[in-house]
């Protein structure tokens, strides 16, 4: 059984009721909030209160970090109500001190820690406009000398730079374009001359419009040598561990705002009257609802696994975190899409009890702003694909049970453990076959399920063909569309592993949701339905979702795999 | 009112009529990135930030004398075909969605009173039109969306006329209106013959009987007006009524026909505009070492892109040119492109924006921000004025009689080379013609198997067209398909099962496919190999377009990726040359790239 995490549950009640206009942490005052560029003055005081950012720090250093696991299921309550003040208040200072629980000293790491327990906030600055994604060509520099470190250049389209109280940069340290020539810093602002500190303006944006989106600009600005993270000129390094990291858990957190979105549009439907009948009983809007819901889940599932992956089988996580990142942006995204037909005019509006979903539709695509774009985790996986195939893909066997089952403890996170290129095995892709000989054998009367697991079973021994002959050319970051096209089919795959991972630990608990075929059925129908051409879901699978759907909108409770007690209800 | 001799096209060209007229006004607005000019890229996304109307850029329109192409030549405006209102408004789109729709909008105002209203009230509104009035089309109301016939605000007789009370909401410029083309009950019990359209002009309606409702804050069209109006039983004239009394929804339905064409011009000018952010950028931008544009995916996803792009042209092209030609058909025609064209550029739009990263969600980075406008902007093309689910739903309650016309039908006698032939003279739409169902089902469709005939004869000489052929083929098996699969009744409106929703998909698909060959093989020999960025020569833009169609019909695979890919070499030669990404030849007025 998954078990609802406590915080999450306390975190939900704090929030209130979403729906109360008079509530400060409502949909209209987040609505209202947005309307200004303003991050939540009530949010931020709530979450300063919770100690948000403990869950950002490792136990081990006094905060309540353990599982990237736990860590996106805490936050996934702030993401439900508000992405501005997820993004803004925290996440990108988890993902500033991912890089020093990844590689820095014991210095460091007690600074930090000491920083953000006390509520303050880190910034992570990676990114310069003219090099996106490409940080080995980034050009903000850093020189060593003697005990002393220069900082020289600029870092733009920062989240809350300015008010943060330190930040993680990534700088060249190095000539040339190789891997040895960055590293990353740790730059506590209370040692950096304020005089040669400059801000630039902020950048605005369409969606998250209340974070504090900046830059800044250094000009031989000093610092204690001891503030590189890692060894000097092993910034990649760091950087592609760092990145294993936020790709598994930010896909998660992201999760919440399309429960809302979901619910937002559920809410109209059971309400809304149109040709003499209300738009939840008009098939097409029930499938949309439905469809998005099996959408939901296989996301949660596969960013579950994701998350669980990087303590339970450290050295393969890398191309699990980038299917992740790649494939449930782009799910939701499509997601929010089919959710707005059926919404209709009011998926336009800004003001109004719907409001709230453009609000969503406009933040969800910053989200990934400042972060691995779809391309940037394609080109991750291409290069690992042909090894995978080879040396992998041919085994059968069962997934780590607990890669799914979240009662399985997991091991303290060991980020040295994470690999940095292709690893010798792959539970995710190894374990599909398994698993369908279980789903055939458990539907053995449905033509549903022999004709996913027969698609599915086609996909996987294509995928490993194909993968298994990429000419070397292909095997890169330039390498064809073709091969870009390989990382997609791969993508879907994992995803498919990972709801039926889930489905098999489930079954042991018969009165779980999830240990219905009829889950796993819809997930899979809808992921088989992006490898080849989309419809909507069948019938058979349609109504057990719809049902459920409705059932856990009248209880008030979440859309996840966690089926979560929310604001005011019952069981809260 | 425009002096008449500005809007003349230039003379000699080559480009086809609707085009040309779109190039004058192109040439005449001048460069968008230069912020001096009236109607510019800066402007518009300042406009946005304040949520004003963009009066400035309206006013350049208006200084070009757009309006004479919101009324047709038999009312005294200029208006004889309307795929040249699709092309004007397509240049104008490309700059701004919110010119577009918030100036456009006196088309749609206008159209009930073209389509059925008596010839001296048709002759007075385009007089009024003409001297520069905001024409406005009142229908939806809070609580009904997309159900006309539950629509409360209601109209009747009283001494001097028709008195009006109830409210309209979300309706673009009902303040800024100077009359209002109003839905209204004008039978207690509603129903079809419940309703007429009823020509307000506020300025003769007492003060106090009406009241602006407050702008309606927007994700995207953020300086239109949307608002809306209350009437407190308003009086207006007998007259007001338009055509006959109870005929109001007929009426609507069929002038719906009309804007749901010329809705596709909005989204190919916002798709282009994406596009060409997208593809500067590529050009533009190193990543690894090397020009973005050389990243296979990237090229694929921006060629992947145009082939869409093209497609929709055609669609809208030949659905445009339809309504001249097979008026009854428009029901079907109109319902594709309104489906197909905005649903398109959504996608589009969507990915390649992935391409631009940043610089699609920043407000100040790259181009003003205008990448994220546009998108905002295009969204509520696929809302409005009969969003997606309806124009499905209308093929859907068509399909047993569609079905049933392509078997008993052949194509003989239907004037294809008009409907095609982009130079053929051409009848002018008459709206007495239009009708609600397509009785003899979809001409365009249905030559599908006649023109794959030609396809193959012509491929029997060229070798260059054995991809085409294999794509044509697969189009046609679908087709059977589709109208086999529609052939069944879906039911009443509340319960047309969600699959049929994806079955009216893939007929729009066939409609598109036979519009491409239709297009291609009509018009082929009347363009040089080397002209409009190598398109026409050999079968590039056919087998990229078919394939576009094929890769959604059936998903991608290797053929149809490779003929898209293909599509890359005119994609950035008309990116360089600064040239509408079209079949048919238009030069921007912005500087092109290298």
């Amino acid at each position: 059984m998954l078990t609802a995490p406590n915080g999450a549950v306390a975190l939900e009640r704090a929030l209130g009721d979403p729906y109360d206009s008079d509530n400060p942490l409502g949909f209209a005052a987040t609505v209202g909030n947005d309307e200004r560029g303003e991050i939540s003055a009530a949010g931020e005081e709530l979450l300063d209160r919770l100690c948000l950012n403990a869950e950002f720090v490792p136990v081990a250093l006094g905060g309540r970090l353990h599982a990237i696991d736990e860590l996106v299921r805490a936050v996934r309550p702030v993401m439900r109500r508000d992405a501005t003040l997820g993004l803004g208040y925290g996440i990108t200072s988890f993902m500033a001190a991912i890089n020093l629980w990844v590689a820095g000293t014991a210095a460091q790491r007690a600074r930090i820690a000491e920083l953000l327990l006390s509520g303050a906030k880190v910034s992570v600055a990676y990114h310069e406009l003219d090099h996106g994604n490409d940080f080995s060509r980034n050009e903000f520099r850093a020189q060593v000398a003697g005990d002393r470190i220069e900082l020289d250049g600029r870092k733009q389209v920062i989240n809350n730079i300015e008010r943060a109280a330190a930040m993680v940069l990534f700088a060249r340290t190095g000539p040339g374009a190789g891997s040895r020539s960055h590293s990353v810093i740790f730059a506590d602002k209370v040692e950096l001359d304020p005089a040669r500190v400059r801000y630039l303006g902020r950048y605005r944006s369409v969606g998250v419009r209340g974070c504090q989106l900046g830059g800044i600009e250094l000009a031989s600005c000093e610092l204690p040598a001891d503030s590189v993270v890692g060894e000097l000129g092993h910034g990649v390094e760091i950087a592609l561990r760092s990145f294993q990291i936020t790709r598994a858990a930010l896909p998660g957190m992201a999760l919440g705002s399309l429960d809302t979105a979901l619910r937002t549009v559920l809410r109209f439907a059971r309400s809304r009257q149109l040709y003499g009948t209300t738009v939840a009983d008009l098939p097409h809007a029930r499938a949309t609802l439905a469809g998005v819901f099996a959408d939901l889940l296989a996301c949660d599932c596969l960013a579950t696994a994701a998350a669980r992956a990087l303590h339970v089988v450290p050295e393969q996580a890398g191309s699990l975190a980038a299917a992740t990142k790649y494939l449930v942006p782009r799910i939701i995204s499509e997601a929010l899409y089919e959710l707005s037909i059926v919404l209709g005019a009011r998926s336009y509006i800004r003001e109004g009890e719907h409001a709230i979903f453009q609000k969503i539709a406009r933040d969800t695509p910053v989200l990934g702003v400042g972060h691995a774009s779809a391309g940037a985790c394609l080109a991750t996986l291409v290069p690992q694909l042909t090894a995978l195939a080879r040396r992998a893909w041919g085994r059968d066997e069962d997934p780590p049970a607990a890669l799914f089952d979240r009662d399985y403890e997991l091991a303290a996170l060991a980020p040295t453990k994470l690999g940095l290129g292709a690893a010798h095995r792959d539970a995710m892709i190894c374990g599909v076959g398994p698993a369908l000989d279980e789903l055939d054998s458990a539907c053995a009367s449905s033509p549903t399920a022999r004709e996913l697991a027969a698609k599915l079973r086609a996909a996987k021994a294509d995928l490993q063909t194909d993968a298994a002959a990429l000419a070397p050319k292909d095997r890169t970051s330039f390498g064809s569309a073709d091969a870009f096209e390989l990382g997609h089919r791969y993508a879907v795959l994992v995803a498919a592993s990972a709801c039926l991972g889930t489905w098999r630990t489930e079954r042991s608990e018969p009165h779980a949701f999830a240990s219905d075929p009829a889950f796993v059925l819809a997930s899979l129908q809808r992921l088989v339905g992006r490898l080849t051409r989309s419809g909507p879901l069948d019938a058979e699978l349609e109504a057990p979702l719809f049902a459920e759907l409705q059932r856990r909108d009248g209880a008030t409770r979440s859309f996840d795999l966690d089926d979560l007690p929310l604001y005011g209800s019952d069981h809260a | 009112m425009a002096p008449v001799s500005a809007i003349e096209v230039d003379a000699p060209t080559a480009q086809a009529r609707p085009v040309a007229i779109a190039q004058s006004l192109e040439r005449q607005l001048g460069d968008p990135h230069d912020p001096s000019r009236a109607f510019s890229y800066a402007g518009a996304l300042a406009c946005d930030r304040r949520e004003a109307f963009p009066a400035v850029a309206c006013g350049a329109l208006e200084q070009w004398g757009i309006e004479r192409y919101y009324v047709p030549a038999g009312h005294g405006g200029s208006l004889s075909h309307y795929d040249e209102i699709l092309h004007v408004m397509r240049v104008v789109a490309r700059r701004d969605l919110t010119v577009a729709i918030g100036h456009g909008k006196t088309y749609l105002g206008g159209v009930c009173v073209w389509m059925g209203g008596a010839a001296a009230q048709a002759r007075a509104l385009g007089r009024r039109i003409l001297d520069g009035a905001v024409v406005s089309l009142a229908l939806t109301e809070r609580n009904h969306g997309s159900d006309l016939l539950a629509g409360d605000l209601c109209a009747q007789p009283c001494p001097r006329g028709l008195q009006l009370s109830g409210e309209k909401w979300l309706i673009n410029n009902a303040t800024r209106g100077d009359l209002l083309c109003v839905l209204a009950r004008t039978s207690s019990d509603g129903g079809p013959r419940g309703y007429s359209m009823v020509l307000v002009d506020k300025h003769e309606l007492e003060p106090g009987c009406f009241t602006p409702l407050p702008k309606v804050p927007t994700h995207g069209i953020r300086g239109a007006d949307i608002s809306g109006i209350a009437f407190h039983r308003a009086t207006v004239a007998g007259e007001a009524i338009v055509g006959e009394a109870g005929f109001g929804i007929e009426i609507l339905l069929r002038s719906l026909q009309v804007t749901r064409t010329m809705c596709a011009s909005l989204s190919l000018g916002a798709a282009d505009t994406a596009v060409r952010l997208a593809t500067r950028f590529a050009l533009a931008r190193n990543l690894y070492g090397r020009p973005l544009i050389e990243l296979p995916s990237v090229r694929r996803t921006l060629a992947e892109a145009y082939g869409e792009l093209l497609v929709s042209e055609v669609v809208a092209t030949i659905a445009a040119r339809s309504l001249d030609v097979f008026p009854a058909q428009a029901s079907i025609s109109s319902a594709v492109a309104k489906y197909l064209v905005p649903s398109f550029a959504d996608r589009l739009i969507g990915r390649v924006g992935q391409i631009l990263g940043a610089r699609g969600v920043l407000e100040d980075v790259y181009v003003h921000g205008l990448f994220q406008k546009l998108e905002r902007d295009q969204r509520i093309v696929g809302l409005f004025d009969g969003n997606t689910l309806v124009n499905l739903q209308t093929i859907v309650n068509q399909g047993p009689s569609l079905a049933r016309a392509l078997a008993r039908h052949s194509d003989a006698d239907a004037p294809l080379g008009e409907l095609f032939g982009l130079d053929a003279a051409r009848r002018q739409l008459d709206p007495a013609a239009l009708a609600l169902v397509a009785r003899g089902g979809c001409a365009v469709v249905q030559s599908l198997a006649s023109l794959l005939q030609r396809l193959d004869g012509a491929a029997a000489a060229d070798p260059a067209l054995v991809d085409a052929l294999a794509f044509g083929r697969r189009l046609a098996a679908a087709s059977a398909q589709v109208h086999s699969d529609l052939s069944a009744p879906a039911g009443p409106v509340d319960k047309i099962p969600a699959a049929a929703f994806g079955l009216a998909e893939r007929y729009a698909l066939c409609f598109a496919g036979a519009s491409v060959l239709g297009v291609w093989l009509h018009n082929r020999s009347a363009y040089e190999p080397g002209e409009t960025s190598g398109l026409w020569s050999g079968a590039r833009w056919l087998t990229g377009a078919l394939a576009t169609l094929v890769a959604r019909l059936d998903g991608p695979n290797k053929t149809t990726a490779r003929a898209t890919d293909a599509l890359i070499e005119p994609l950035v030669h008309q990116t360089r040359a600064a040239h509408l990404y079209s079949l048919f030849g238009l030069e921007l007025s912005e500087e092109g790239t290298c």
